[in-house]
């Protein structure tokens, strides 16, 4: 490395480490600990909007799903090592175009790329400590996820799908997040039915965001439903309908009821998108009707730094608290080639429940050493405002990406 | 979206002396003249201080990226008789084109543009640039269209599109934009992995120029 080299990373450095004292001063909290709850918590994908920085503003670039995450596509795995990974890049002229065996490809190549059957393997094993002020919560470690991905494209057909154990409060249960098939109808338009995470707002890493989680888009809130997403080079319409939640419809738990998304992305420039967003859900035996609104804007003013900001707003049928508000923000600085640094400050609240009320500023670190391999450390600090309640949240994981 | 071209001008002067040929006339009976000064009057010129052209390419899943250059070089002299053709040219170093990522750009140099097989690759070169609508003499807005051969990849085509151009004092910034199809420059369709880029792409090109005097031929 260079002096200016050296001088880059050093204001980088310091602009991450600027956000992350800025960001320090928000003091959001969630309330109740997702992380409490059988270890289903944070589970940072390899899907990421943090990659608009590096001008992809859509999903499809690099992951079989239009609305993001899972299995990434030979071209996502030569990204993750020619541009994500702190070592491993090939030297310039190394990589020939089309082919590869290389060591980003399914079991260090075990799979060509050229290969219609696309294989992956996505284990977490993790470490989670959780401080809440009056409770002795013992530290756990546990496999958060282990997981197989399928991915068979021919033509204009995509099958996919996952089969994987969810950690549960006690042991686990085998679940498949994800199963749908896809018909490219013609350049822009192309027509999904299964199971899938509906396309709606911001899709970050971290499932227990108040931009997924609150939103009823965590890391089992798929639905089962049909998809048509109309694509051109600067927008992308996703509209989904579907008798709702699937695991709602599996296990018969009351909460299942007609669901309607919409997600509209307009990309302003190939690092400037603007997207807005609706899901309207049927009332069912134990949930009220609900429509969701959001708006989100994702700008990435260099290529080591991406900020993504979501307004959301969910109109209940409800005798009371009828309207409640989610506004988040998440920042990311690339300090240097592999090492991701995150600020994400969060605020959610009831129009007239202060009980709603919860505050989170998250910090975080994702260091890509090399394809394959992901760490992420988190911290999360949450504010349940009504009660004064403040937890405190480390995840220490080590994301195997096979 | 507007574009702008590449194009020669000369903003705002009127009659075609330039004050350096007044200068030279006036003391024409009193001091030596050079040789190459009395057969060569001195033309006006714009040339770029700053800009930079964005080519904008479009993925065939959707979206797009920029590759992005400063490195633009280049003069217009004052127009042909016929008020909107005019001589001189842009020049860019496509091997300093800037997709943002090494793979890509790695891509963009070596497999597509190959710009290590000769000047003709290395550099894209647009001349014969003319207006459409002549340039007006006073400063401010203009907008027009503008067509040009462009020297891309080996092969000279002409292209056609559209200008935006901003007059103050002794400035003037430009806008220019154009399309072009990859195939008809001998490019084959970029592809890779399973993603690829459309055919036809948008250059934009914003620069700056400032007016200056030369003698259209010089003591070698």
């Amino acid at each position: 490395m260079n002096q200016s080299e050296g001088l880059v990373v050093a204001v980088r450095l310091a602009a991450a480490a600027a956000l992350v004292l800025g960001g320090g001063g928000f003091r959001p909290a969630s309330a109740e600990p997702t992380f409490l709850h059988g270890g289903r918590g944070l589970l940072p994908a390899p899907a990421d909007p943090t990659f608009l920085s590096k001008q992809y503003a859509r999903c499809t670039a690099c992951h079989y799903s239009a609305s993001g995450g899972g299995l990434l596509t030979p071209y996502g795995r030569s990204l993750s090592r020619e541009e994500i990974s702190t070592f491993g890049r090939q030297e310039p002229g190394g990589g020939s175009p089309g082919a590869a065996t290389g060591e980003e490809n399914f079991l260090f190549g075990a799979l060509s790329s050229e290969s219609p059957l696309q294989l992956g393997l996505d284990i977490r094993p993790s470490h989670l400590q959780v401080h809440v002020p009056g409770r002795n919560i013992p530290d756990r470690n546990f496999i958060m996820n282990l997981d197989l991905q399928a991915a068979w494209r021919h033509d204009r057909w995509t099958a996919y799908g996952t089969i994987g154990r969810e950690p549960m409060r006690s042991g686990s249960r085998p679940i498949s997040y994800e199963h749908w098939l896809a018909y490219q109808v013609s350049d822009g338009i192309s027509v999904r039915g299964g199971r899938f995470l509906p396309a709606y707002g911001v899709r970050v890493a971290d499932h227990t965001s108040f931009m997924r989680e609150s939103l009823d888009l965590a890391q089992d809130d798929q639905v089962y439903g049909v998809e048509v997403g109309v694509s051109t080079d600067r927008s992308l319409l996703q509209l989904s309908v579907g008798p709702g939640r699937a695991e709602s419809l599996v296990d018969d738990d009351g909460r299942q009821a007609l669901t309607a998304a919409g997600r509209w992305q307009l990309d302003l420039g190939s690092r400037m998108v603007f997207a807005a967003s609706a899901r309207y859900r049927a009332e069912s035996q134990a949930v009220p009707q609900s429509t969701d609104t959001g708006l989100s804007f994702g700008y990435a003013p260099a290529a080591w730094l991406t900020t993504w900001t979501h307004a959301d707003v969910r109109f209940q049928r409800m005798n009371a608290s009828s309207r409640s508000y989610i506004l988040a923000n998440r920042t990311s600085v690339q300090a240097f080639r592999g090492l991701w640094l995150r600020v994400s400050p969060q605020w959610r609240w009831t129009e007239t429940d202060p009980r709603g009320e919860a505050r989170r500023t998250a910090f975080g670190l994702d260091f890509y050493p090399r394809t394959h391999w992901h760490v992420n450390l988190s911290y999360y600090r949450d504010h349940l405002q009504f009660t004064g309640v403040r937890t405190q949240t480390l995840l220490a994981q080590l994301h195997l990406y096979l | 979206m507007r574009a702008l071209g590449v194009h020669p001008w000369r903003w705002g002067r009127t009659g075609g002396t330039s004050g350096a040929l007044v200068v030279l006339t006036a003391l024409a009976p009193a001091v030596p003249v050079p040789a190459w000064a009395q057969a060569a009057p001195a033309v006006p010129f714009w040339a770029v201080t700053s800009g930079d052209v964005r080519v904008r390419c479009r993925l065939t899943v959707g979206g797009a990226f920029e590759a992005v250059t400063s490195s633009l070089a280049g003069t217009l002299q004052d127009p042909a008789s016929d008020n909107v053709s005019y001589p001189g040219e842009f020049r860019v170093d496509l091997a300093t084109l800037d997709t943002g990522i090494n793979l890509r750009n790695e891509h963009l140099w070596h497999n597509y543009l190959q710009v290590e097989h000769g000047p003709a690759f290395r550099h894209a070169v647009l001349s014969d640039i003319a207006l459409e609508a002549p340039l007006p003499a006073r400063a401010g807005h203009h907008e027009t269209t503008f067509s040009g051969i462009l020297a891309f990849h080996g092969v000279q085509r002409a292209i056609v599109g559209e200008i935006d151009l901003r007059r103050r004092d002794d400035r003037v910034r430009v806008e220019a934009m154009f399309t072009l199809s990859l195939d008809a420059f001998g490019i084959p369709p970029p592809r890779y992995l399973g993603i690829g880029v459309r055919d036809v792409i948008e250059v934009t090109v914003r620069f700056d120029a400032v007016d200056g005097e030369t003698a259209a031929e010089g003591p070698s």
